[in-house]
C-alpha cells in the first residue's frame, strides 16, 4: 500500500477489516478524509485510489493492501497546488468539512481530463454534498486550476 | 504560503468592502485544520450514546450490569449517575437523560465510553431496558385533544403568541378579494456534513471540564455543562470550533453536555462522533408549520388586512419553539406596509422529533403563506406579481403593520425589488417561457423577504470584545458570536484593520472560546457580522481614542505604541455593543416588550427564480435564479454572496425535495438515502445583487442577511411552477408527485 506516494507497512491481518477511512484517520494520523455519513452517500471521506475518486467509508482495508491511496494531505505534492489555491482564491470554501473530498473529485478529474467542461465537474462532484455553498466556485476554482496548471493549453 | 492571500503590507485600506479570502482556507485545503471531532488526546476514550428506539415509553428499569462487564468499557453513565439532569432551568428543557419516560424516537438513555469505538457500541447493545410503551402524541392534533397524554406537567402547548393590530375582519369585509387559505411546510433536517461531537477532558485536579465541540452559543453550553455536572460555569470551557457547519443546528444540541459527562465520570478524554442516522433521529429540525392566511386586496393590490394562525410541532422539549413563533408572529405581515393586522400562533409538544434552531427561524413557514397569497391574488386581480408587492412594500422608517413599530431608514425591500424586475430573468421571462420543449414547461417566479436582525428590542442583546495590543504593535481581538463556518474571523479582521488603520497582518482575531472569548450570545438571528462586528470596532475605536487621548501614534508607530501601552498597563480594551431598541415600540404593550421583541434593523431580499416542471414526470427543475439583497454594507463581499447562495440553496432543498418525515412518532426518513439534500446537479446558476444601502448602527454600515436568504426561495419557487403549469402548490416540498397530482386536478392548460 501506497499513501500520497509513501509506502506504508503492510497492515497487520487484524486490520484488514477495517474501513479504510478508520484506518486513514486513526492508524495514518491522516484526519484529512472526513466522515459525514458512513455510508457513501455524503462524498466526504473520498480519497483518491489507483486514479479513482472512491468513497473511503464503503472501502476495507483488506481491499486496498496494494493500491495508491491519495488523501487531501498528498494533493500539492500530487500537483494540484494550484486546485487548492484556487478554492481558496475563489473564496469557495466555508466551514471546509466537504472540501478534502470535493478536492479528491476534483483532482481526479483533472488527472484524466486536464481542462474539464462544466458538465464533467458537475458529474464528477454530483457524490460530493456540501451545505455551505452552493458549488458554483467549485466550477470556477476547477477552470482556474486547469488553467494554472496548462498555461499554454486551451485552457478555460 | 497561503495561497489566495494578499501580498503582506502591501494591501492598501480599506479592507471593508473587499472580498477577503477565509483565514483559515489554506489549513482547510491542506487537511490540516484539526476540527472538533478530529481532535486526538492522549489517553481518549471513545463514547457513543444509547438512544431510544420508541417514541413514547416510561421506563420501569435499566441494567447497565452486562455492558459494564464487556471487556474495554470504562463507564456507563445513566440519568441516576447526572448531578443535575437538567438540560435547562425549566422541566420543559429536557434532561440530559431520559429518567423516567422516553419521549422521542433518538432520545438520549445512556452514555458509554470505552476504550475503542466498536466495544462503546456492543456496550450499548448489552444495556437492558425496562420499557412500557405509552400512547403516542404523533401532532399537533393529538397533542390538542382533549384526551391527549400529557407530555409536560404544563401540558401539551409549548407556547403561545397573539396580537392584533385591529379588527382585520372589518377590513376585509370592504375588500376587493379575500383569499383564505392554508399551508404546509415540512420538519427540515440541517445536514451539516460534520455530524455533532468532539472532545471533553476533565481535570480532576482543578474540578474543571474543557470541551472542544461545535456550538453557536458556547456561553450557553458552558452553562448548561456547569449545571448538569454541578460545578461553577468558570469551571468549564468551552472551545466551540472548528466545526462543520451548523445553521442553528448547534444552538439546542446536548452534545456539550454530554461529552463533558462522560470526561467526568470516566476521569480521562472522551471522543464522540455522532453518526448521520442519530442526527436524523436526534437532531433538532426546523419546526413544521401548519400556517392558514385571511388576507383582504383592495381591486388595485393594496392589502387592507390579514390575519395569521400558525400551528409548530416541537417535539418532546422546549428548545427554540416558542422563540422561533415569536419571530413567526413579527414576520407573518412580511415586507409590506397594511393597517390592520392580527396573529396568533401556537406551538405543541409531541412526540415527533425535536424541532429547535434553523437558518429562517420561523420566518420560512409564515413567509410561505404570505407570498403565496400575493402571488395568487396577482393572478386573480391580472396585476403583475412584482407590481402588486411594489404596491405594498414596507419602506424604511415606516411602521411595522402589526406591531406599528418604527423601523430604521436602512429597510430598503423596494430597492430590492425595483433590481429585481429590471434583470433579464425577470424582464425576459416570456421569452423564457416560450422556450420550452417537449415535456418540460417553463416559469417564472418573484418573491420577497424581511426579518430582523438580532434577538430584537426589549432583549438586552449585547455583544462583546477584547483587545489587546502588545509591544510589537500586534493586536488580539477576542470577539463574540462564534463562528461555523462562515469565518466572522476573517470579516473582523476587515473591520478591526480599518478601524485601528493597521495592517491587517498584524491584527489576530479568536472566537469561540468561553476561555478567553467575552460573553456575547449566539451565531444566530443574523447577528454575528452586525453585533459582533460592532462590538470589534467599538473596541478599536476606543484603542485609538485612548492613543489620541494620549497623544500616541497608532497608526505611524504601533510598536511604540504597544509598548507604551503596556507600560502604563493600559494595552487592554473591553468593549461591548447593545442592540438598539427600535426608536418608538408602536402599539406593544412597553412591559411585553421582549414577549414580541419588534426589531429596529431588518435585513431584505428579493429573488426570482426560473422552473421547469416536466409535466410527465412532475420533476422540478430550478436552472437560475436572481438574488437581490438589502444588507447595508458587504463587509466581505464574495463570503457574503457565498451565504447567500447556500442559504438559497437550502431553501430550494425546503421547496422541492427536503422533507423530514415522521409518523406515529417514528422517523422514516433515517439517513441520506431516504432524506434528500441538494446535490451540485440541483444546484441554479445564481445571481447575487447588492443594493446600495448603510445601517447607521452597524459596523461601517453592515447588517445581517444570512437567514433572510432562505425565505424568498421557496415562495419564489411555487409561483414560477404557478406561471408554468397554472397551479399554485401550497404544501413543501413540492415533491414530483405532490407536482403530477397538482397538475391532474389543475384547470385545463
Ligand atoms: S462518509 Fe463516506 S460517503 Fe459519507
Ligand atoms: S463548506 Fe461546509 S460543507 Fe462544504
Amino acid at each position: 500500500m501506497h499513501v500520497n506516494g509513501d509506502p506504508v507497512a503492510t497492515p497487520a491481518e487484524a486490520d484488514h477489516g477495517l474501513r479504510l477511512l478508520d484506518y486513514l484517520r486513526d492508524h495514518l494520523g491522516l484526519t484529512g478524509a472526513k466522515e459525514g455519513c458512513g455510508m457513501g452517500e455524503c462524498g466526504s471521506c473520498t480519497v483518491i485510489i489507483d486514479g479513482r475518486a472512491i468513497t473511503s467509508c464503503l472501502v476495507l482495508v483488506g481491499q486496498v493492501l496494494d493500491a495508491e491511496i491519495r488523501t487531501v494531505e498528498g494533493l500539492a505534492a500530487a500537483g494540484h497546488g494550484p486546485l487548492q489555491d484556487a478554492f481558496v482564491a475563489r473564496q469557495a470554501v466555508q466551514c471546509g468539512y466537504c472540501i478534502p473530498g470535493v478536492l479528491n473529485s476534483c483532482a481526479a478529474l483533472l488527472d484524466r481530463d486536464p481542462d474539464p467542461t462544466d458538465a464533467q465537474i458537475c458529474e464528477a462532484l454530483d457524490g460530493n454534498l456540501c451545505r455551505c455553498t452552493a458549488y458554483n466556485r467549485f466550477y470556477d476554482a476547477v477552470h482556474d486550476a486547469a488553467a494554472a496548471r496548462h498555461p499554454n493549453g486551451a485552457g478555460a | 504560503m497561503t495561497p489566495g492571500a494578499h501580498a503582506v503590507g502591501t494591501s492598501p485600506a480599506p479592507w471593508v468592502g473587499r472580498s477577503r479570502p477565509s483565514l483559515e482556507g489554506n489549513d482547510i485545503v491542506t487537511g490540516a485544520i484539526t476540527y472538533v471531532t478530529d481532535r486526538r488526546e492522549e489517553g481518549m476514550l471513545h463514547g457513543y450514546v444509547l438512544r431510544s428506539t420508541v417514541p413514547h415509553a416510561r421506563i420501569d428499569g435499566i441494567d447497565v450490569s452486562a455492558a459494564l462487564a464487556l471487556p474495554g468499557v470504562v463507564t456507563v453513565v445513566t440519568a441516576a449517575d447526572v448531578p443535575v439532569n437538567a438540560l435547562g432551568p425549566r422541566d420543559v428543557d429536557g434532561p440530559a437523560l431520559a429518567d423516567t419516560v422516553v419521549r422521542q424516537v433518538g432520545e438520549a438513555i445512556a452514555l458509554i465510553a470505552a476504550t475503542d469505538a466498536r466495544t462503546a457500541e456492543a456496550a450499548a447493545g448489552l444495556i437492558g431496558l425496562d420499557l412500557t410503551a405509552l400512547p403516542v402524541v404523533d401532532g399537533p392534533a393529538a397533542a390538542a385533544a382533549p384526551d391527549a397524554p400529557q407530555l409536560h406537567e404544563s401540558g401539551n402547548v409549548s407556547g403561545a403568541i397573539a396580537f392584533s393590530s385591529g379588527d382585520v375582519e372589518a377590513a376585509l369585509a370592504d375588500a376587493h378579494l379575500v383569499l383564505r387559505r392554508s399551508v404546509h411546510t415540512p420538519a427540515q433536517e440541517h445536514v451539516a456534513i460534520e455530524t455533532p461531537g468532539g472532545v471533553a477532558r476533565w481535570d480532576a485536579d482543578a474540578t474543571s471540564v474543557t470541551i472542544w465541540c461545535g456550538s453557536q452559543n458556547p456561553g450557553l453550553h458552558q452553562r448548561k455543562v456547569a449545571r448538569a455536572l454541578d460545578i461553577p460555569q468558570e469551571s468549564v470551557r468551552m472551545i466551540a470550533n472548528p466545526v462543520g457547519g451548523a445553521f442553528g443546528s448547534r444552538n439546542d444540541d446536548p452534545m456539550p453536555v454530554f461529552l463533558a459527562l462522560l470526561a467526568r465520570r470516566a476521569g480521562a478524554p472522551v471522543h464522540v462522533h455522532m453518526t448521520r442516522e442519530d442526527v436524523m433521529a436526534a437532531g433538532a429540525k426546523r419546526h413544521p408549520f401548519w400556517t392558514s392566511i385571511d388576507i383582504g386586496f383592495a381591486a388595485d393590490g393594496r392589502i387592507l388586512g390579514s390575519a395569521v394562525r400558525a400551528v409548530a410541532d416541537t417535539g418532546p422539549i422546549i428548545t427554540s419553539g416558542p422563540n422561533v413563533m415569536k419571530t413567526s408572529a413579527e414576520m407573518s405581515t412580511g415586507p409590506y406596509g397594511f393597517d390592520v393586522a392580527s396573529f396568533d400562533g401556537t406551538v405543541y409538544y409531541t412526540n415527533n422529533a425535536n424541532a429547535g434552531a434553523f437558518r429562517g427561524y420561523g420566518v420560512p413557514q409564515v413567509a410561505f403563506a404570505i407570498e403565496n397569497a400575493i402571488t395568487e391574488a396577482a393572478h386573480e386581480l391580472g396585476l403583475d406579481p412584482a407590481e402588486v408587492r411594489l404596491r405594498n412594500v414596507l419602506d424604511g422608517g415606516d411602521r411595522h403593520s402589526l406591531y406599528r413599530h418604527r423601523t430604521t431608514t436602512s429597510l430598503n425591500v423596494r430597492a430590492t425589488l425595483r433590481t429585481a424586475v429590471e434583470h433579464p430573468l425577470w424582464a425576459q421571462r416570456r421569452q423564457w417561457q416560450a422556450g420550452a420543449v417537449g415535456p418540460w414547461r417553463r416559469g417564472t417566479g418573484i418573491a420577497v423577504a424581511m426579518k430582523g436582525v438580532g434577538m430584537g428590542s426589549g432583549t438586552g442583546d449585547t455583544a462583546r470584545a477584547r483587545l489587546h495590543i502588545d509591544d510589537r504593535g500586534h493586536v488580539i481581538i477576542w470577539a463574540g458570536p462564534n463562528h461555523t463556518g462562515q469565518s466572522i474571523q476573517t470579516t473582523y479582521g476587515q473591520v478591526a484593520a480599518d478601524a485601528l488603520g493597521l495592517p491587517i497582518e498584524t491584527i489576530d482575531v479568536r472566537v469561540g472560546d468561553t476561555g478567553e472569548v467575552p460573553e456575547s450570545g449566539p451565531t444566530a438571528a443574523s447577528r454575528s457580522t452586525y453585533a459582533g462586528g460592532a462590538a470589534v470596532r467599538a473596541a478599536c475605536d476606543e484603542l485609538v481614542e485612548r492613543c489620541r487621548g494620549l497623544g500616541l501614534p497608532l497608526a505611524t508607530d504601533a510598536a511604540g505604541v504597544g509598548t507604551k501601552l503596556v507600560e502604563l498597563g493600559e494595552a487592554e480594551v473591553n468593549a461591548e455593543f447593545r442592540l438598539p431598541d427600535t426608536d418608538d415600540i408602536g402599539i406593544v404593550p412597553p412591559e411585553q416588550l421582549a414577549t414580541f421583541a419588534p426589531h429596529r434593523v431588518y435585513g431584505t431580499c428579493t429573488q426570482v427564480v426560473r422552473v421547469e416542471v416536466n409535466t410527465l414526470t412532475g420533476e422540478v427543475r430550478v436552472p437560475e435564479l436572481l438574488c437581490v439583497l438589502d444588507c447595508g454594507t458587504p463587509i466581505n463581499p464574495a463570503a457574503t454572496i457565498g451565504q447567500a447562495e447556500g442559504g438559497i440553496l437550502q431553501g430550494l432543498g425546503m421547496a422541492i425535495m427536503e422533507d423530514h418525515r415522521v409518523s406515529e412518532g417514528i422517523p422514516r426518513t433515517t439517513s441520506l438515502e431516504n432524506y434528500l439534500v441538494p446535490t451540485i446537479a440541483d444546484t441554479p446558476r445564481m445571481h447575487t445583487l447588492f443594493i446600495e444601502g448603510s445601517e447607521d448602527s452597524g459596523p461601517f454600515g453592515a447588517k445581517g442577511m444570512s437567514e433572510v436568504v432562505v425565505v424568498p426561495t421557496p415562495p419564489a419557487i411555487a409561483a414560477a411552477i404557478r406561471d408554468a403549469v397554472g397551479v399554485l402548490p401550497q404544501e413543501l416540498p413540492v415533491t414530483p408527485e405532490r407536482m403530477l397530482a397538482l397538475i391532474e386536478e389543475a384547470p385545463c392548460m
